[in-house]
C-alpha cells in the first residue's frame, strides 16, 4: 500500500516494488499498520495545534491520520534530540567528574544526578543531525 | 523543568508545544532546561511542523493532487531525514502524557441593553430577510412642545401691541436725549414732542458719505454746534422757508450739513474763502485734517451766481442771531 506508487528510484526493488525485498516489505506493513492504529490515537500535541502549523504552510487535510503522523514524527526527532543531548551530558559530566584524582567510583552512579539540559550538550547533538546552533542575535 | 513557567510566550500554540517538548525532555531524564535550549527546541519543533507541511504540499501538487495523502507526508518525512524507524515505539511508549487542549475561549454573549417598547414587525413591502427594525424610540418621532396659538387675532393683536411697546420705548428716549417740542405753550413740557428738523432735499442725508468717527471730542463739538444753532433754526424756520430756492444750492455743495445751522455761517462769510470758512466753523481744530470736509469747488461759483439774492438773508440772520 504505502510506497508503492511514489515514484521513488529503488535499485533494490527493481520490478515488483513492495514484493521486492522482504525487510522492505515488512517496513511497509509496519507502517501500513502504524497508520491504521493512528486511528483513534491521541498525540501528546493537540491536533488542533498541529493542524495550524500544518495549515500556515499550506498544508490542509481532513484525514487527522496524517497530522497525528506529523506530529508524532516530529516529536519523534525532537526526543531523538533530546537523547542524544542527555547522552553528551552523560559523558561531560563523567569526564569533568573523571579529571580530579579524587576519584570515588561507589559514590557517583549511585548519586542522584540532576542533569541540566545546555546549550553546550544540545549544540554538538544538533550537530550530529546536521544542524548549526547559534545563539540568536537578539534572543534575550 | 521549573523552568518552563518563566517561559512566556504570549501564542498559545507555543505554548503547547513548549510543553511538549518540555515533557519529552523530563521523560529523558532531564530535571531541567536552560531557557534557551528549551526555546530552541521549541523553534525547532514548530519550524519543522511548517517545513513537513510545506514540504508535503509541494509534492502532493507536483502529484496533481490538491488533497494530500500520507505517501506525501512519508516522502517528506525521508526527505528531510528524519528516520521513521520506531515511530510506533515511540508513539505507544509507556508514561506519554496527553496535553489537553486548552479551553475554548466562550464569546461573551453581548447583553441586550434595555429594551424599550415592543420591537414591531416589518411593513408588508420590506422583505422578511432583512433585518428587524430597531427599537421604536428610535424612529418614532414624539413632539415635545406645546401647540403655539395660531389664531390670527391673537397673534394680530400681540404684534400690534409689541409694535406700540418699541414705538412708545423709542418715543421716549428720543424725547429725553434730543430736542423737543412742547405742545402746550406753557414751560413745565408734560408732553414733550421730538422736534422735527427738516432738511430741504431730504433725500441727501441718505446720499452723503460719513466717516467714521475716530476722535470722540470732536464729535461731542459736533453735537455743541448743533445745539447751539438749532436754536437759530428754529427760530428762522420760516426765512429758511421762504428762501429755499436760494438755499438748494448751498445744501448740495455743502457735505457736512446736517442741519441748516451750518449753512448759516457759511453764508455769512461766504466771500472769503474756503479755508477760513472752515476754520469759523470749526474754530477749536487747528488741524486741517480733522476739520469737516468741504467742497470748495462747487461753492466758487455758486456764491457768485447768487450773491445778489441771498445778501437780504445773511443780513437777515446776522440780525436774529
Amino acid at each position: 500500500m504505502i510506497g508503492t506508487n511514489f515514484g521513488i528510484y529503488r535499485p533494490n526493488s527493481s520490478s515488483s516494488g513492495v514484493s521486492g525485498a522482504p525487510e522492505e516489505r515488512a517496513a511497509v506493513q509496519q507502517l501500513s499498520d502504524f497508520m491504521l492504529q493512528l486511528e483513534d490515537y491521541v498525540p501528546t500535541v493537540p491536533d488542533a495545534v498541529t493542524a495550524h502549523f500544518l495549515n500556515s504552510a499550506g498544508f490542509e487535510s481532513n484525514d487527522p491520520r496524517i497530522v497525528r503522523l506529523i506530529s508524532v514524527a516530529t516529536q519523534k526527532f525532537i526526543s531523538d534530540v533530546a537523547n542524544d543531548a542527555l547522552q553528551q551530558c552523560k559523558t561531560r559530566c563523567n569526564t569533568q567528574s573523571n579529571l580530579p584524582g579524587t576519584h570515588t567510583p561507589g559514590q557517583k552512579p549511585t548519586k542522584d544526578r540532576k542533569y541540566t539540559l545546555t546549550m553546550e550538550d544540545l549544540a554538538p547533538a544538533l550537530a550530529d543531525y546536521g544542524i548549526t546552533v547559534r545563539k540568536a542575535q537578539y534572543f534575550p | 523543568m521549573d523552568k518552563v513557567d518563566a517561559t512566556n510566550s504570549t501564542n498559545p500554540r507555543r505554548k503547547i508545544l513548549n510543553l511538549a517538548v518540555s515533557q519529552i525532555l523530563m521523560e529523558k531524564g532531564f530535571d531541567s532546561v536552560d531557557k534557551e535550549c528549551l526555546e530552541t527546541l521549541t523553534e525547532m519543533l514548530q519550524s519543522m511542523l511548517v517545513e513537513v507541511g510545506q514540504s508535503a504540499r509541494s509534492y502532493c501538487e507536483l502529484s496533481g493532487r490538491t488533497i494530500p495523502v500520507i505517501g506525501d507526508v512519508i516522502v517528506a518525512l525521508v526527505n528531510m531525514g528524519v528516520s521513521m524507524q520506531g515511530i510506533e515505539a515511540f508513539a505507544k511508549r509507556d508514561g506519554r502524557q496527553i496535553i489537553p487542549m486548552p479551553a475554548q475561549a466562550s464569546q461573551q454573549k453581548q447583553l441586550n441593553l434595555l429594551q424599550a417598547g415592543t420591537k414591531s414587525s416589518h411593513p408588508p413591502h420590506v422583505p422578511n430577510y432583512l433585518p428587524a427594525l430597531p427599537d421604536p424610540h428610535a424612529y418614532v418621532r414624539t413632539p415635545t412642545h406645546k401647540q403655539p396659538v395660531t389664531e390670527y387675532e391673537a397673534i394680530r393683536e400681540k404684534a400690534a401691541n409689541q409694535k406700540r411697546d418699541v414705538e412708545k420705548a423709542l418715543t421716549k428716549f428720543l424725547s429725553k436725549t434730543s430736542e423737543t417740542h412742547s405742545l402746550f405753550d406753557n414751560e413745565d413740557n408734560m408732553f414733550p414732542l421730538i422736534a422735527c428738523k427738516p432738511a430741504f432735499p431730504p433725500y441727501l442725508a441718505a446720499l452723503n458719505p460719513t466717516d467714521q468717527v475716530f476722535d470722540f471730542e470732536e464729535l461731542e463739538y459736533h453735537y455743541l454746534v448743533a445745539n447751539r444753532t438749532e436754536d437759530v433754526t428754529s427760530k428762522d424756520d420760516n426765512d429758511e422757508n421762504e428762501s429755499g430756492n436760494e438755499d438748494d444750492g448751498d445744501g448740495e455743495m455743502k457735505a457736512e450739513s446736517k442741519s441748516e445751522k451750518e449753512m448759516k455761517p457759511e453764508n455769512d462769510i461766504k466771500p472769503n474763502s474756503t479755508t477760513n470758512k472752515a476754520i469759523l466753523e470749526n474754530p477749536n481744530i487747528d488741524n486741517p485734517y480733522l476739520r469737516a470736509a468741504t467742497l470748495p469747488k462747487r461753492a466758487k461759483p455758486d456764491p457768485a451766481l447768487l450773491i445778489p439774492p441771498p445778501t437780504p438773508a445773511p443780513a437777515n440772520n446776522a440780525v436774529a442771531n
